[in-house]
């Protein structure tokens, strides 16, 4: 209030009060210096940002007249924009918001926040108002501090994370300490031969790209085409990764992170490849480790080879005498080829269960009875009917 | 006035009508704001329903957007540096913006794009409207009549980590949705198994949505058999019967009837084209041109395709190994450079969003090849 009482003794100052007009000055200078106003003419223009988010600033023409306010109370938003708008840095499409007149202020609610570090231009063109053709428009500029872009984030880990890795591995999750920008994400992830050479397009390359919901993880695919037998990218150019070559995984540290640092660090990741797997894993080769009862101590499972380091978190379970699931802890070791659970509570006595469902895939994508790929030809057993495998195990 | 009285009977009878069949499809819906969690894939529905997906949210939502005046004249769209001009409207900048998808309302040819303002995890999604006369504006969703789909995730799924951290990390993306014959087809490739899913939502969408779902499988050469994700499909009759020309993530095109959906059922289409290495798929969109149907592929690393479909009725599918591209013949439009989207626009033009000098983006209809 006391700020627009003071701009508008500019616009009073024919009037005669010099000292109003002089606090006026100092009192807009002041503002412009802590505000963000620029004030030129008899309009001011100030960018004020919400109590609750500094990124939302509305902004305000202020030090209208009774007479300009009178003339433009009941134009349309429409008018008002040609009037009063907001742009960013150079360009002439206007910013979405919403438009008020509230006393002698001409407010611009913006529709999003402003970014940070990007410029914006409020422009009061006061040759629109009745009776003021020619006259200079009011023009004010505006940045918010830029985000901190000191590279912070890192690659905090790969899987699967063995070296050895069969030539029909299927994936990658790349693993970041902080959320990522989506958005042209594969020239930041190389494959690269033991020549140095980059494998030509090694992955499979979706818009949609498959992060998790928080952006710190992504899948990334190896090409189907180029692992699937039968089909023209292998037969063309042979697989991405082939048995007996080494090969690096590169993420360059050029890629951004949300607030648009880029990486700390370039992450590589040394792989040699063996012989393709076609063997569906299966659970009556595991190795379970039961723990005594009365103990909180891990039950560990141990697998002939490493699986997929997301699926095996997340889809065994372990069952109790009364078939209800027990809560605990699950962790990956080994190289994915450990998996511990530690119960909340302690073990009782009798036959437990592991549930696991059949989407459970180790590195070669191949399913629990059911390959990744299926040779008619070879007659092998197709599908399982149940969606999930249970193996019994003993606590005593 | 006997006639006069027959002539109004008939004008009241028509709007009621029409009146109860765009009721049909709105049977369900609920008024006022709608909240999106992340925008992705669109497709036009019946009477101005648009489909849209929200991956993060795993749900579909069709939204009556109410555009249903026809298109009068034959207006098309341009509109230079579309990236720079949607950023400037939400007042950010054109490398903080991503273009998801692209659709055209098939009633007022008015443009529909997805778009995420900002890269990171505080994105927001935002439905842009280019109109035909080229006047671009957020649609808005505070005070709609929208429905909704939640796509259920995969059995047992559950959470990883305590506390703050606790959180499930599979997801499911969307790649495609289309609309056909009062059900919605939704392809979906999530971030853990290698699964494919085809799922196909009854509309008006019911209170608990499950849905059809099948696996869809890709048999190369009759011999090998693998799960397969769907990239893009379209809806596609041959004979009377409606099919789905699907084109997969390992380069060949493949069709099945879509009465083939059943609840579980576990699908294996017939191989119609084998379109070779580098076949990156993005859109398809089918048209006709004396008297023929053709099939316009976006693709990422080739161009545009052109696919004949000329005797689909009668292909045989691909059973033996190919040394090339195989199956119907495709030309490549050379003209059509830097495609990322693409839909029909009119029976005669198609609508492009293309890649141009200095990181620009134009929206442009361009003449069917």
């Amino acid at each position: 209030m006391m700020s627009k009482q003071r701009c508008n003794a500019k616009e009073q100052s024919g009037k005669g009060a010099k000292k109003n007009l002089r606090v006026g000055l100092l009192f807009c200078f002041f503002t412009s210096l802590f505000l963000g106003v620029v004030k030129t003419q008899a309009q001011t223009i100030r960018w004020t940002p919400d109590a609750t988010n500094a990124n939302k600033i509305a902004v305000e023409v202020i030090g209208l007249s009774a007479l300009t306010r009178q003339k433009i109370q009941r134009w349309q938003p429409s008018q008002w924009q040609r009037l009063f708008a907001v742009y960013t840095a150079t360009a002439d499409v206007a910013m979405l918001g919403t438009y008020r007149l509230q006393g002698n202020i001409l407010r611009f609610a913006p529709q999003f926040p402003l970014e940070p570090g990007l410029a914006y231009r409020a422009e009061f063109r006061t040759a629109q108002l009745p009776g003021k053709a020619g006259a200079p428009p009011v023009i004010s500029t505006f940045r918010l501090p830029p985000r901190n872009t000191t590279p912070t984030t890192i690659v905090t880990a790969v899987y699967p994370s063995s070296e050895v890795v069969p030539e029909n591995l299927l994936k990658f999750y790349l693993h970041f300490s902080a959320p990522m920008q989506r958005g042209g994400i594969y020239e930041y992830i190389q494959l690269r031969d033991d020549q140095n050479k980059s494998v030509e397009l090694p992955f499979l390359e979706i818009d949609e790209e498959l992060w998790d919901s928080s952006l710190t993880r992504l899948t990334v695919f190896i090409d189907p085409g180029r692992i699937k037998r039968g089909v023209l990218p292998l037969e063309e150019i042979g697989p991405s990764l082939q048995a007996g070559k080494s090969y690096t995984l590169v993420i360059r540290q050029a890629w951004k992170d949300s607030n648009g640092a880029p990486l700390k660090a370039e992450f590589q990741k040394s792989l040699r490849v063996v012989a393709p797997d076609r063997e569906p894993p299966d659970p009556k080769q595991w190795q379970i480790n039961a723990p005594p009862s009365g103990s909180r101590a891990p039950l560990v499972i141990l697998f002939p080879e490493p699986m997929d380091h997301a699926l095996t978190s997340r889809v065994i379970s372990v069952m109790d005498t009364t078939d209800k699931v027990i809560a605990g802890q699950t962790m990956l070791a080994q190289q994915e080829r450990q998996w511990v659970f530690t119960p909340t509570a302690v073990w009782s006595r009798g036959t437990h269960y592991l549930r696991i469902q059949t989407t459970l895939e180790d590195l070669a994508g191949n399913n629990i009875g059911k390959p990744f790929e299926v040779d008619l030809f070879a007659g092998v057993e197709r599908h399982l009917k149940t969606s999930a495998v249970t193996l019994p195990f003993a606590i005593r | 006035m006997k006639r006069f009285s027959l002539f109004l009977t008939l004008v009241v009878c028509c709007v009621v009508l029409q009146t109860a069949s765009a009721a049909r499809w709105t049977v369900g819906m609920a008024e006022g704001k709608l909240e999106l969690k992340s925008i992705g894939q669109l497709t036009f529905g019946p009477e101005g329903i648009l489909f849209v997906a929200d991956p993060k949210a795993a749900a579909i939502v069709a939204i009556a957007t109410g555009d249903v005046k026809p298109v009068t004249g034959n207006p098309l769209l341009k509109v230079e540096g579309l990236n720079q001009k949607i950023a400037a409207l939400l007042g950010t900048s054109a490398d903080q913006l991503l273009i998801e998808d692209l659709a055209i309302n098939p009633i007022s040819h008015n443009a529909y794009l997805s778009v995420s303002r900002g890269r990171g995890a505080e994105a927001m999604p935002v439905l842009i409207r280019v109109k035909t006369d080229g006047k671009m504006e957020v649609v808005a969703l505070d005070s709609i009549k929208w429905s909704r789909a939640d796509l259920p995730d995969a059995p047992a799924d559950k959470t990883i980590g305590e506390g703050n951290r606790a959180s499930n990390p599979r997801r499911e993306s969307i790649t495609d949705i289309a609309f056909v014959d009062g059900r919605l087809f939704v392809a979906g490739l999530a971030n853990e198994e290698f699964a494919s899913t085809l799922r196909a939502v009854p509309f008006p969408f019911k209170s608990v949505v499950n849905g059809t779902t099948v696996e869809i499988y890709h048999g190369a050469h009759g011999r090998f058999e693998t799960r397969a994700p769907v990239r893009t499909f379209a809806p596609f009759k041959i004979g009377n019967a409606d099919h789905l020309l699907t084109a997969y993530t390992c380069t060949p095109l493949v069709q099945f009837p879509i009465s083939d959906l059943k609840p579980g059922a576990k699908l294996q289409g017939k191989t119609i084209a084998e379109l070779g290495n580098r076949n990156r798929p993005l859109d398809m969109i089918v048209y006709q041109r004396d008297g023929k149907y053709y099939l316009l592929m976006a693709n990422s690393s080739r161009g545009v395709m052109k696919i004949t479909t000329e005797n689909i009725a009668g292909a045989e599918s691909i059973l033996a190994p190919v040394p090339d591209k195989k199956g119907m013949n495709y030309e490549t439009v050379e003209a059509w450079t830097g495609v990322d989207q693409l839909d029909r626009f009119d029976s005669k033009h198609a609508i492009v969003v293309r890649r141009a000098e200095g990181g620009a983006m134009n929206l442009e209809t361009l003449p069917l090849p």
